[in-house]
């Protein structure tokens, strides 16, 4: 279904582009995490490279100062056994004692997380990050050797590493061969923030509204409003730019509503915040009763609830 | 605020607001990791606090249209879950219950898969031996000129004694050894082996097998002029640590191909994710055989040049391994 009918429906066609991952914990609430895209996947892959092979220069460098009289050539040795070292125990002991972050995670604002609701287990931690030896490492070091390779072979590798890119392609999660063994998959951190309720700062009863008043909206238009009243709180004057889009707004949910007593420019904001608290209490109210209005589309006094809540 | 108290959802925040705030301030510290451990009685609370938010974000869902306020609690119960699993390991743990038990015990669930695994190499070493005995010139079908270093069916007997007894450079040339060691065809036969399985067991059984006809093409050569012995006791002090290596590899791949061609009662990709918990274990301990046999490879084999000792050391420390595998991680009834 490309075409939307409603407003509501037209935003989550547009909110489809990010995917996300219903998780059930063993508590059984369901929790919502949005699925990593690999592009920022492949940042936090070059990120946790470069890291790597900073600290494996830096040992390199350590070891060449120490009194063995080292040489260049043997530098060069040490650097690439070290990064050979230091690789799979980097990617398995950040993620088991950071619980699925590697720093280039961690600077990505991304975690790997378990598919089946627990926690992460070794098993997955060591599975996903042998296999990123096969996924990524091993076709990787040979790509910089592909001028050695001849055309068959590199034809070959090429093939390969296409197969791999594509394989995240195919499933919901965008799990690697490496996360389809290891159960895991790759989410973006969640950032929390807890914003004011804007009922709680709504004014004195200036402005009373009915139940005639409050037929007309549903859930989709009233949280529509929780964002332009986010944007413009109540304490604050309000900014030049906005008054003119607030005036009209309030005009036109006038007109929607039928709510007939004037309301001067200067108390648009708090007229706004009051019918916000008004239409909320409502719908709430409705939907407790098992009423739910998904939007102003919903079918009077029917309860159209949404079929999958019914 | 008489609209406060009308207003059922607000109420609800009112209630349990500083639960949260006091969830929030737990998760941030428990993410901060190791460096600031949680108290138990922090930790209680944790488990305590995480149940009752999930709670609030259950019921918000259902009486709450504050958009706002259901994308916080979904981020923080988000938060408060990874927390509260995290995974509670040590590494010294970690490492301990791979060497004593875990370990060990996949080899022997695995022994199907490592039997596969010896029986392709075997096979292949025959059939190199037998072929180059009837045509020298099977030696370049089996062999790739890059990995003979000059040790062909045209080389002298001499030359061929050289190789055998050259003791190297001193400790930079083992280390670039160790190195080459690494990098080199073997463990990427070994990469091959163990990843490729899951392709219904065939490219497993023909890389250990072309590993297999390799070996027996270059042992075929040195028989052939006498040399049989020297070179047993050359290939011995790292190859029975490094076949063995490859074998075990391949066991892993063997196990994955199997559990995809005889899922049984599973879904295949379960089967998969299943017989993967010992491949995994398999990959790790051929990982670590390779990195002893390249030690010994690059620093072993120039230091001692006496065929018996070669062969007291190769085989020695193929009876630890196997007495690793065969001993340790029982556990008592």
């Amino acid at each position: 279904m490309a075409h939307a009918r409603t407003p509501a429906e037209a935003a989550k066609l547009e909110g489809a582009g990010r995917r996300y991952s219903i998780l059930t914990p063993p508590e059984g609430v369901p929790i919502r995490f949005e699925i990593a895209t690999l592009i920022a996947r492949f940042g936090a892959q070059i990120a946790d490279i470069l890291i790597t092979a900073i600290g494996a220069l830096a040992l390199t460098l350590v070891i060449a100062l120490l009194p063995f009289g080292i040489g260049f050539q043997a530098a060069g040795i040490v650097f690439s056994l070290l990064m050979l070292f230091m690789r799979a125990p980097y990617y398995i002991m950040a993620e088991l004692f950071w619980n699925g972050r590697t720093l280039g995670k961690r600077l990505t604002g991304l975690r790997v997380l378990s598919a089946d609701g627990r926690g992460l287990t070794t098993h997955g931690i060591v599975a996903r990050n042998i296999m990123k030896e096969v996924e990524v490492f091993f076709p990787g070091t040979m790509l910089l050797s592909a001028g050695e390779l001849g055309t068959f072979w590199t034809a070959i590798l090429l093939l390969w590493i296409a197969i791999l890119l594509f394989v995240p392609l195919t499933n919901k999660k965008r799990q690697r061969i490496g996360d389809i063994l290891a159960n895991t998959y790759v989410a973006r951190q969640p950032k929390t923030l807890l914003l004011p309720d804007l009922a709680k700062v709504s004014p004195e009863e200036e402005f009373v509204f009915s139940a005639s008043h409050l037929e007309h909206y549903g859930r989709f238009e009233l949280q529509t409003l929780e964002t332009l009243l986010r944007a413009n709180p109540l304490d604050k004057p309000v900014k030049t730019e906005m008054r003119a889009t607030l005036i009209e707004v309030a005009t036109q949910i006038r007109k929607k509503i039928g709510f007939d007593d004037s309301v001067p420019d200067a108390r648009v904001l708090a007229f706004l915040h009051a019918f916000y608290t008004a239409q909320r209490a409502y719908l709430e109210q409705k939907q407790l009763f098992g009423d739910v209005r998904d939007d102003k589309h919903h079918q009077e006094g029917t309860g159209k609830a949404r079929p999958d809540n019914s | 605020m008489t609209d406060v108290a009308r207003i059922r959802s607000a109420r609800f925040r009112e209630q349990r607001e500083s639960d949260w705030l006091a969830l929030e301030t737990l998760v941030q510290k428990a993410e901060r990791g190791a460096a600031a451990k949680l108290s138990f009685k922090e930790a209680r609370d944790l488990s305590r606090l995480y149940r009752s938010t999930a709670t609030s974000l259950s019921v918000a869902r259902d009486i709450s249209m504050d958009k706002a306020l259901l994308a916080y609690l979904e981020a923080l119960v988000a938060r408060a879950y990874i927390a509260v699993y995290a995974p509670q390991e040590s590494l010294a743990g970690v490492v301990t219950r791979f060497f004593a038990s875990s370990a060990p015990q996949a080899m022997r669930r695995s022994w199907v898969g490592v039997l596969l695994g010896f029986v392709a190499m075997a096979l292949g070493g025959i059939i190199a031996y037998a072929l180059f005995m009837q045509d020298e010139s099977w030696f370049y079908t089996f062999m790739p000129m890059e990995m003979a270093g000059g040790r062909h069916p045209g080389a002298s007997t001499e030359s061929l004694r050289e190789v055998i007894f050259d003791n190297g450079e001193g400790a930079i040339g083992g280390l670039s050894f160790f190195a080459a060691f690494l990098f080199s065809h073997n463990t990427r036969i070994a990469i091959f082996a163990f990843s490729l399985g899951i392709f219904a067991c065939v490219p497993s059984f023909f890389l250990t097998l072309y590993q297999g006809l390799t070996l027996g093409a270059f042992y075929a050569l040195h028989d052939s002029r006498d040399l049989g012995y020297e070179v047993f006791g050359w290939l011995s002090i790292h190859g029975v640590t490094e076949l063995s290596a490859i074998i075990i590899a391949s066991g892993g791949g063997f196990m994955l191909g199997l559990a995809f061609l005889f899922p049984g009662e599973m879904r295949r990709r379960d089967a998969i994710r299943a017989a993967s918990k010992d491949a995994m274990k398999l990959a790790l301990i051929a990982a670590i055989m390779l990195f002893v046999a390249g030690l010994l490879e690059g620093f072993g084999r120039q230091l001692v040049q006496d065929t018996e000792m070669r062969l007291v050391i190769g085989w020695g420390i193929g009876a630890l391994w196997a007495g690793w595998f065969l001993l340790a991680g029982w556990e008592r009834r």
